[in-house]
C-alpha cells in the first residue's frame, strides 16, 4: 500500500469490501435498540412497545417480607398478565431503595440504597422477565468515603454514581464515583467546592448527564444523609436543616471530569434532562424549594449560562417538584410535583419559554415520571424517601401507567403497591423481551457448545 | 461536498442500497478518485459527520488529561489471517493498541464500517510520524466466525496482511464460537442475531453497538468508545497519551 500522507487510502477498504462482494454476502443494517428518553446516551434504547417495567422498591416494615426488592410488571398490551406483578425479587433488609440505572449493554441493572450505601447488581437479560442478583457491592463508603449512591449513569463499559453524601460528617458534600461493569471502582471525583466562573461550589450533588457531542457533564444538587434520612416534617420545622440543601449545578468537562463552570440555581436542582433532539445544547432541570424551571444552554459565544425559565404552580404553595421527563423530540417536559400530586405537561419548543399546556392530578402524592421513547405511554410512582413520602392515608403508593395521546392522560392500568404488599414504589426502567428473541452471544450460557443451535433458532421457538 | 465527503458518503451510505455500495466504490477507487486536502481535524469532523455523529469540541492536547485504568484487557483463542491459532494476549500488550469487534458484512453506518474508516485514518496519521513506528497496533476482531474465516479476512486486510506497515493492523477471528463467545463476554461486546420477523430465520445482520478499546501496553484497557464518542481526533490525542506515558517523546 503507498503511503497515505495523512490521506485516505480507498485501496484498503476496497480490498476489504471486495471480498465480502465474491462471497456474495448480503447487507442489511443493523438492527439497533431504543428506549425511554431519560437514559445514559451509551445505553441502548427502546424505542417500540417496552415489555416490562422494573420498579425499585422500598421495603415497609409489615407490608409482605418488608424488604426492599425489585419488582417486574408486565407491560404487554394483550397479554394474560397484562399490568400485573410477574415477579418481585427482594435484596433483604431496608436500605433505602432509591435509584437505578442500566450498564451500558442493558444487560444488568445497577440499584442504590442510600442509607445502607448498597449497590446491587441485577442480571437482567438472562431472563428480562425474571431478573436474578449477581452482585452486590457493600463497601461503597469505605472505599470511596461517600454515602447514598442516588444516580447510576452509564459510560461505556463503566457505570458513573453520583452520590449525595460523606461518611465524615453525613451532610451534602459529596463526589461521584465511576466503577467499571465488573463492579471495581475505578477513580472518585469530589463535587467542586471552590470558585468556578464567579460561583462557588457547594460540593453537593443529586443526578447527573451527559452530552457526549458536546463532551460535557452537567451535575446538580441536594442535601446530604442528615437530611435525606430525616422525617420530612421535623426538617422543615428545623431551620438549620433548612440551610443545608444543593443550590448549584455544574458543568464539566467529561474527559478529563474537571468542573468547568458553576451555575447558581437556589432551591435543590433535581433531576436533569438533556435533548435529545440532535444538535440541541441544552438541559433542563427544577428546582425543589423553589419550584423553577432552569435550562442549561449554550449562548452565541459557546459559553454555558443557566437561565430561569419558569416556574412550577405556585412557588409559596411549595408543591415541590420531584421527576421530571423530556419527550425524545426535546419539545415536551412532564413534571411531578409530589405534595400537589399532580403532573404538568409543559410545551419545551421554545426551551427558553416553555408553556404548561396541560395538567392532571394522579394520586395523593406522585414522584417518578417516565414514558416510552415514542411518549405515547406515562408511568408514575409515588416514593420520594421514607421519611418523606406523606402519612395516613395519603401515602397512597401504586404505580400507574397513562396512554397519552398529545391531550390527555388516560388511565391504562394501576397496581397499589400496598395492597399488593410490597411496599413504596419509586423508580422505574423498562425493558424488552426481545433479548430473548435475538438471541445474545452470552458466555454465561450452560452449554456453549449448543450456541449454534442458539444462533440458527430464537429461543423458545 | 468535499471529495473526501462524496468518498465517505459512498462508504458509509451504499451498503444501505444493497450491491450497489461496493460497485460505486470500486468504481471510485478504479478512476483514482482522490482525497481533498483537508486537515487531520478536518477529515475526523468529515467522517464523525458523515456517519451522523456529532463531536461538537475541541479535543485535548496529548498528556494534558489522564486515562483511567478500567480493567484487563481479556485473553482468548483467536485465529490471524494465516489460520494460525494465536493468544489474543500476543495482541493487546508491548504497544498502544486499538482493538474493535467488527463483521465483514455489517452495513450499519454507525458500526464496522465507521470504525474501520477511524482505524484507516488514525493508520495514516500516525504512520506520518516516524517517531512511533511500531508503538501502536490496530486489531479487528472479528465476531462472525462462520462467514469471516482467515481467507476472508485476508482479503479485508488488503494490504496489511503483508505486515509491513510502521503501524500494523491485524484481523482476526476465531475457529468457533467456544473460542469468540468468552472474548465477547469479557470485553463487554455484545452482539445480537437478527431475526426475520415473518419466517423467525436468522438473517446475516447482527446487532451490536459499536465498542474500540485502547489498551496500553501493559494489556490494560484505558478507553473504551461507542458511536457517540468514538472521533477519529480524540483517539489520536488518547494514543499519544499513553505513548507521552510511555516516555516516548512526540515530534
Amino acid at each position: 500500500m503507498p503511503k497515505c500522507n495523512n490521506r485516505f487510502s480507498l485501496k484498503a477498504l476496497a480490498a476489504a469490501v471486495s471480498a465480502t462482494v465474491a462471497l456474495g454476502v448480503t447487507t442489511l443494517p443493523a438492527t439497533t435498540y431504543a428506549d425511554e428518553t431519560c437514559n445514559s446516551p451509551f445505553t441502548p434504547l427502546i424505542k417500540g412497545q417496552e415489555d416490562v417495567v422494573y420498579v425499585w422498591t422500598l421495603g415497609v416494615e409489615g407490608v409482605g417480607d418488608g424488604s426492599d426488592k425489585l419488582v417486574t410488571v408486565d407491560v404487554r398490551p394483550g397479554s394474560k398478565t397484562y399490568g400485573k406483578v410477574i415477579n418481585y425479587l427482594s435484596v433483604g433488609g431496608r436500605g433505602e431503595a432509591h435509584h437505578t440505572g442500566f450498564t451500558d449493554d442493558r444487560r444488568y441493572l445497577w440499584a442504590g440504597a442510600l442509607d445502607s450505601n448498597k449497590i446491587f447488581v441485577f442480571d437482567i437479560h438472562t431472563n428480562p422477565a425474571k431478573p436474578t442478583l449477581v452482585k452486590t457491592i457493600t463497601d461503597f463508603a469505605e472505599k470511596t468515603g461517600y454515602v447514598g449512591p442516588h444516580t447510576f449513569y452509564a459510560l461505556p463499559g463503566r457505570m458513573m454514581v453520583q452520590a449525595l453524601s460523606n461518611t465524615k460528617d453525613h451532610g451534602g458534600v459529596t463526589g461521584i464515583a465511576i466503577y467499571n461493569n465488573e463492579g471495581a471502582l475505578i477513580s472518585k471525583h469530589d463535587m467542586p467546592t471552590t470558585k468556578i466562573g464567579g460561583v462557588m461550589g457547594d460540593g453537593y450533588g443529586y443526578d447527573l448527564g451527559i452530552n457526549p457531542q458536546k463532551n460535557v457533564l452537567l451535575t446538580s444538587s441536594f442535601t446530604g444523609w442528615n437530611n435525606y434520612m430525616m422525617d420530612l416534617g421535623k426538617m422543615v420545622k428545623d431551620p438549620d436543616a433548612m440551610k443545608h440543601f444543593g443550590k448549584t449545578m455544574a458543568i464539566w468537562d467529561l474527559k478529563t471530569m474537571e468542573p468547568k463552570k458553576i451555575f447558581d440555581v437556589p432551591g435543590a436542582p433535581l433531576e436533569i434532562r438533556w435533548s435529545l433532539k440532535k444538535g440541541d445544547n441544552w438541559a433542563v432541570t427544577a428546582t425543589a424549594l423553589t419550584s423553577k424551571l432552569y435550562v442549561i444552554k449554550q449562548d452565541k459565544q459557546g459559553e454555558w449560562q443557566s437561565y430561569d425559565v419558569g416556574t412550577i404552580g405556585n412557588p409559596a404553595d411549595v408543591p415541590l417538584p420531584v421527576d421530571i421527563s423530556m419527550t425524545a423530540n426535546g419539545k415536551g417536559l412532564w413534571v411531578n410535583t409530589m405534595m400537589e400530586g399532580m403532573t404538568r405537561f409543559y410545551d419545551f419548543s421554545n426551551p427558553m419559554k416553555p408553556k404548561e399546556v396541560y395538567s392532571k392530578k394522579i394520586g395523593s402524592q406522585v414522584n417518578m415520571v417516565s414514558q416510552s421513547f415514542d411518549g405515547k405511554r406515562v408511568y408514575f410512582t409515588t416514593s420520594l424517601l421514607g421519611n418523606w413520602d406523606k402519612k395516613g392515608k395519603d401515602d397512597e403508593q401504586f404505580l400507574k401507567m397513562y396512554n397519552w395521546n398529545g391531550k390527555k392522560l388516560t388511565l391504562g392500568f394501576s397496581i397499589d403497591f400496598y395492597k399488593e404488599k410490597l411496599g413504596r414504589a419509586h423508580h422505574m426502567k423498562f425493558q424488552a423481551l426481545d433479548l430473548s428473541k435475538l438471541q445474545p452471544l452470552a458466555a454465561g450460557s450452560q452449554n456453549l457448545d449448543s450456541l449454534k443451535l442458539a444462533l440458527t433458532e430464537p429461543k423458545g421457538k | 461536498m468535499s471529495k473526501l465527503s462524496a468518498y465517505i458518503v459512498g462508504a458509509l451510505r451504499l451498503p444501505l442500497r444493497g450491491g450497489g455500495f461496493f460497485s460505486v466504490l470500486m468504481t471510485l477507487v478504479l478512476t483514482g478518485a482522490s482525497i481533498a486536502n483537508a486537515s487531520d481535524g478536518d477529515q475526523s469532523k468529515e467522517i464523525t459527520e458523515q456517519a451522523g455523529v456529532i463531536m461538537d469540541f475541541k479535543p485535548h492536547p496529548p498528556g494534558s488529561y489522564k486515562l483511567y485504568a478500567i480493567k484487563p484487557a481479556p485473553d482468548g483463542k483467536v485465529l490471524d489471517i494465516n489460520g494460525k491459532t494465536r493468544a489474543l494476549s500476543e495482541f493487546t500488550g508491548g504497544k498502544v493498541t486499538l482493538l474493535s469487534f467488527i463483521y465483514s458484512s455489517c452495513a450499519d453506518p454507525a458500526g464496522c464500517p465507521y470504525a474501520y474508516l477511524v482505524f484507516h485514518n488514525l493508520q495514516s496519521r500516525l504512520q506520518a510520524l516516524p517517531a512511533l513506528k511500531g508503538k501502536v497496533r490496530l486489531v479487528s476482531v472479528s465476531f462472525d466466525p462462520e462467514h469471516d474465516t482467515p481467507e476472508v479476512l485476508k482479503l479485508y486486510a488488503g494490504d496489511n496482511a503483508h505486515g509491513n506497515h510502521d503501524v500494523q493492523w491485524d484481523f482476526l477471528t476465531t475457529a468457533s464460537l467456544r473460542d469468540l463467545v468468552p472474548i465477547l463476554d469479557a470485553y463487554g461486546q455484545d452482539v445480537y442475531v437478527g431475526v426475520d420477523p415473518v419466517t423467525l430465520k436468522p438473517i446475516n445482520a447482527k446487532s451490536h453497538v459499536l465498542k474500540v478499546f485502547l489498551i496500553d501496553p501493559n494489556h490494560v484497557i484505558r478507553e473504551i468508545y461507542t458511536a457517540s464518542y468514538l472521533g477519529p481526533d480524540v483517539v489520536y490525542n488518547d494514543i499519544l497519551t499513553l505513548l507521552m506515558e510511555e516516555g516516548i517523546k512526540l515530534p
